[in-house]
């Protein structure tokens, strides 16, 4: 059925595996798109809730949703800025050290 | 009928997004991805975001997700089996609990926000958002952005700018 908590528990399982894909792969990549579920997954909340307040609001205060998605919107941008300016710098670091994997960015640690 | 659809929907992202992260190759991830974005953008529909499901649409899967796949054929070997790069027991661990952390805060949001909010909407005295339907909804997009949403607008198109020349420095060969 389609209501609020299912789209909730929807987000919440897309940002749970965005959160898994960050924590156990070792791949900068995987990672970038990982951010990328998450960021969607927030996106959804926003939309679910200015969907849900939308159907809610009394009269005066009547409107549709338009604040939330809105705010998903601008999420959606800064999503693009992020995902531009973090594929620059992987794509620098593989042609500096010719890998991706996290295990093998040590340079600060030795 | 709707409700059918709408579980298919839930039940292709949510496999899809299992299957970016698990995926071996990370070509099947970018696709798995692709499906993810999909997803979304079919419960935006459902959310009654039209709007935001075409920009959805067309930013995440007609340019991020093409950025991603240009990534991925530039910077690694796609055949190479990823199986080994990932952390086990200690990362499903920690995977499991936090998703259960993510299911608490989800199950306290719904119980203590799922009412509206009091707080004033800037866009509430927007004359045209003042009945609840799909076109209002987008026409009252546009009035918010040009309205009380002006200068976040403005900065965001700074910010991509910004963005995008700070990619072209990152990623440019050093001229001396």
């Amino acid at each position: 059925m389609f209501t609020l908590t299912n789209c909730l528990i929807l987000a919440g399982i897309i940002f749970a595996a965005g959160v898994w894909g960050v924590i156990a792969r070792r791949n900068v990549l995987i990672m970038l798109i990982s951010i990328e579920l998450m960021l969607n997954a927030v996106n959804l909340v926003f939309a679910s809730f200015a969907r849900t307040h939308a159907g809610l609001a009394q009269p005066p205060q009547a409107h549709a949703g338009e604040t939330g998605q809105l705010f998903a919107l601008f999420v959606i941008a800064v999503a693009a800025a992020e995902a531009a300016v973090g594929l620059a710098i992987i794509l620098t670091i593989f042609r500096n050290r010719a890998t991706v994997d996290t295990d093998d960015m040590q340079t600060l640690k030795q | 009928m709707a409700t059918l659809i709408f579980w298919l929907v839930v039940l292709v992202t949510v496999a899809s997004a299992i299957a970016v992260v698990t995926a071996r190759n990370i070509l099947h991830a970018a696709f798995s991805l692709c499906l993810t974005f999909l997803g979304v953008a079919a419960t935006y529909i459902f959310l009654h975001a039209d709007f935001v499901a075409a920009v959805q649409l067309i930013v995440y899967v007609g340019g991020i997700l093409v950025l991603i796949m240009f990534a991925i054929m530039f910077s690694s070997n796609v055949v190479e089996d990823t199986a080994e790069g990932r952390r086990g027991l200690l990362a499903l661990g920690a995977g499991a609990a936090g998703m259960a952390a993510v299911f608490a805060a989800v199950l306290l949001l719904t119980s203590r926000l799922a009412e509206p909010l009091k707080t004033a909407n800037p866009c509430a005295n927007v004359a045209y958002a003042a009945t609840v339907s799909v076109e209002a909804g987008q026409t009252g997009i546009g009035h918010c952005l040009m309205g009380p949403y002006l200068l976040p607008f403005e900065v965001v198109s700074v910010l991509l700018l910004a963005a995008l020349i700070g990619a072209v420095v990152i990623v440019r060969k050093e001229v001396r």
